[in-house]
């Protein structure tokens, strides 16, 4: 006989006490097995539901996740012979003893009755210990409250009524991802974890929106208008800096800067990246190094020969430094930057010095790509360009806090779209994003990589993916990939490779105590409303009863 | 009102795994296969509880005879089968015993001594014995008797004694603990289960 528990008191009664299952087998390390009582309808159960292990020798409670469900026999033979299904008797009998269900649970947390807080799981529950379908009081013990740190992003499956709420703070302590092939929802579900980061002010956020999916309205594919984050934060707590004026106008985005780089402020470290999408050699790269020492800070400019330099070509051939194939191979591929109309001869402005600053008061910054965010290579070029150099400003104000000599940075998120170009294991170990991606938080920078094929990121980058966020992936290098690095979470494939098309994914890792299966929150009038965006429409109302207080009807 | 016992003959023979009885003339629905009965043990302290697996009647010479015999005229065919000198006998399997109102689901510590009296027991005793299957595997754990079909017979006059739907729920229990013990041999455990389908 289970004695009752103190536990109960805390948690509230069980809606139905009779146990979903017994505990009969299995491990920490590959799950626990449950035996589903007869009275059960296995085909009501899914994945990713959560139960309740009460511990048959201790009063503790353990959480688990539903991994597996499979069909088993006491008697193997049972495969080979089954019953008639004109024998509905025999089919009763048969369903409940010998022909039997049984789930794979992982374990995650455990709950001591004398604490509130629940633990990481460092043990299993005994043999036979009944296992409960997790009550929502249950889920909510281990999700806390949305507060000022902890913002709610969905709901578990099935559980409409309780929130999941994610650990901002924790979230941006370290490098997250956000992964699920295109059409998952990565976009909207990243759109509400950022809505958090700035609303909280945890953070700084530092937008590369490729697809201009951040910044202002969005539309879906059927049309429907969704608001950006400069909409959400009209107070100021977001500019957008955009590198296409035209297209962010047309847009009837509203910007804040445009982002003009001037060609002497390109350095070959800059250029390298993008090797790979220009067809630079490994020569051509390694001559852009030599191209800059000794053409100055307008090499790019000579190159392109929008500055005369025929003389300073023609000598560095006859040195014979630079053989003339290269140097034009490297010309030709230059040309792209003539096609970039955000990169300007001369020195550029003080955008990256603006940028800086607006993230150091806690602004958050969108850039917007326009048009740009066709051209991978613009991407890479202008994410890798301000990375750098964000990142070189926050080392140095790091180490200067340090010293005691000005104050600590505010603690930045740079959100990078299609991280794997940036991230790829021939080049995340020579990359500021792959450096970052390591360094953890040590210079209050991390990032939050979005991508849809996170098999082709580095696997020690993946590794040091504190929070993952996952909508549904089916192939199978992508889901090994996203478990990467996690202890004990392979068990959860099947879960995520079992997830809708859309609004559900799979949280795992920092920000939430335990890997959670959510309903995405509803991108909407009601979200727009518990950020505290205001209609416009009652925005004017409200306008017009301001003038008609000040000036009388 | 107090249920009759129907006392259908008394202990020639017994062990602690069972008994024989015997009567000179049975009625027609007592003794039967799988018909639940009991005989007092232990000087009355104690019954034990037994199910009916065999029921035989011996030759004699003259009956012998008789069955060589032309053409039997009604009267002596009467006065062969019902003025017996020959009884008839049955066996019954122990599985369980009731001491102190109370009942045990195991072997009687006790053998009854002969000629005790068997009754059957009432359908209130039935019920009450039965609410628990924890005499099946007595039944099944029966060396060389027809344990199948005792079992099924068993099982199906205690579901008699129930109505409607308690009565499925008494099969389906009862079929789920055959299965639980029996299912290591599918064959076995088909002809049992089928023989409880309604």
């Amino acid at each position: 006989m289970i004695e009752r528990s103190e536990l109960e008191d805390i948690l509230g009664p069980r809606v139905d006490e009779a146990p979903l299952g017994i505990v009969v087998g299995g491990s920490l390390s590959s799950g626990l097995q449950i035996k589903i009582d007869p009275r059960f309808s296995m085909e009501k159960l899914a994945v990713g539901r959560y139960v309740v292990i009460r511990g048959r020798q201790t009063s503790r409670r353990f959480f688990g996740i539903v991994t597996d469900i499979a069909l088993d026999a006491t008697n193997p033979d049972l495969v080979r012979r089954p019953p008639d299904l004109s024998e509905d008797f025999v089919l009763e009998v048969y369903s409940s003893e010998v022909a039997i269900g049984t789930l794979n649970v992982s374990l995650m947390l455990m709950l001591d009755e004398e604490q509130s807080e629940p633990r990481p799981v460092k043990t299993i529950p005994s043999h036979f210990s009944p296992t409960y379908e997790a009550s929502a009081q249950d889920v909510e013990c281990v999700f806390g409250e949305e507060d000022e740190t902890h913002f709610y992003v969905g709901t578990p499956l099935d559980m409409e009524q309780v929130q999941v709420n994610i650990d901002l703070a924790r979230f941006v302590e370290r490098s997250s991802g956000v992964f699920g092939k295109s059409g998952t929802g990565k976009s909207f579900i990243t759109r509400t974890v950022l809505t958090g980061i700035i609303k909280s002010g945890l953070a700084a956020t530092l937008i590369f929106d490729m697809h201009n999916d951040y910044g202002w309205a969005v539309k879906d594919e059927t049309g429907r208008e969704f608001k950006g984050l400069r909409q959400l934060f009209p107070d100021g707590r977001v500019s957008v800096v955009t590198l296409d004026e035209d297209t962010s106008r047309a847009r009837g985005s509203k910007i804040d800067r445009v982002l003009k780089i001037g060609y002497e402020q390109i350095e070959p470290e800059d250029v390298e990246m993008l090797s790979g999408l220009l067809g630079l050699s490994d020569v051509q790269t390694g001559a852009l190094y030599y191209l800059r020492r000794t053409l100055g800070p307008s090499w790019i400019a000579k190159l392109l020969e929008i500055e005369k330099a025929d003389e300073e070509l023609q000598n560095l051939i006859e040195s014979g430094r630079i053989v003339a194939g290269t140097l034009g191979a490297i010309q030709r591929k230059f040309e792209f930057f003539h096609r970039m109309g955000f990169l300007v001869p001369g020195r550029g402005d003080d955008a990256v010095e603006d940028i800086f600053l607006r993230l150091s008061n806690g602004t958050n910054v969108v850039l917007e790509f326009g048009n740009y965010g066709n051209t991978m290579a613009a991407y890479i070029l202008v994410a890798n360009y301000l990375t750098r150099r964000i990142h070189g400003r926050y080392v140095r104000q790091k180490n200067l806090a340090s010293g005691g000599k000005a104050d600590e940075p505010k603690p930045l998120v740079i959100v990078i779209e299609e991280a794997h170009k940036f991230l790829d294991p021939k080049i995340a170990s020579h990359t500021i994003f792959g450096v970052i991606a390591r360094e953890l938080r040590k210079y209050n920078v991390t990032l939050l990589i979005v991508d849809q094929r996170p098999s082709g990121i580095d696997d020690e980058v993946m590794s040091q993916i504190g929070t993952r966020v996952t909508c549904l992936l089916d192939n199978e290098a992508d889901i090994r990939a996203v478990f990467s690095g996690v202890s004990g979470a392979s068990t959860l494939r099947e879960v995520l490779a079992r997830l809708d098309t859309r609004q559900q994914a799979l949280i795992l890792g920092h920000a939430v105590p335990m890997p959670v299966v959510i309903r995405t929150r509803d991108y909407d009038q009601s979200f727009y409303a518990a950020i505290g965006v205001t209609d416009e429409s009652n925005l004017d109302d409200r306008a017009k009863m301001g003038i008609d207080s000040l000036y009388g009807e | 009102m107090e249920e009759v016992h129907a006392m259908i003959g008394r202990v020639t023979r017994c062990s602690i795994r069972g008994f024989v009885g015997a009567v000179r003339l049975p009625e027609p629905d007592l003794p039967s296969f799988g018909a639940f009965c009991k005989a007092e043990a232990q000087q009355g302290h104690s019954q034990v509880i037994g199910l009916i697996y065999d029921i035989s009647i011996e030759d004699d010479e003259f009956a012998r005879q008789m069955a060589t015999a032309e053409s039997l005229s009604p009267e002596q065919f009467s006065d062969h089968q019902y003025n017996r000198q020959v009884p008839v006998e049955f066996s019954a399997l122990a599985i369980g015993y009731q001491r102190d109102d109370q009942f045990h689901y195991n072997l009687p510590p006790q053998p009854p001594l002969t000629l005790a009296p068997i009754r059957a027991l009432t359908p209130a005793e039935r019920m009450a014995f039965t609410q628990r299957l924890d005499f099946i595997p007595l039944i099944l754990s029966a060396p060389n008797l027809p344990v199948d079909d005792l079992l099924t017979a068993a099982l199906r006059q205690a579901a008699q004694d129930r109505s409607g739907g308690e009565r499925r729920r008494f099969l389906l229990q009862a079929g789920r603990e055959c299965a639980r013990l029996l299912d290591r041999d599918l064959s076995r455990l088909h002809v049992v289960v089928r023989g409880l389908a309604e």
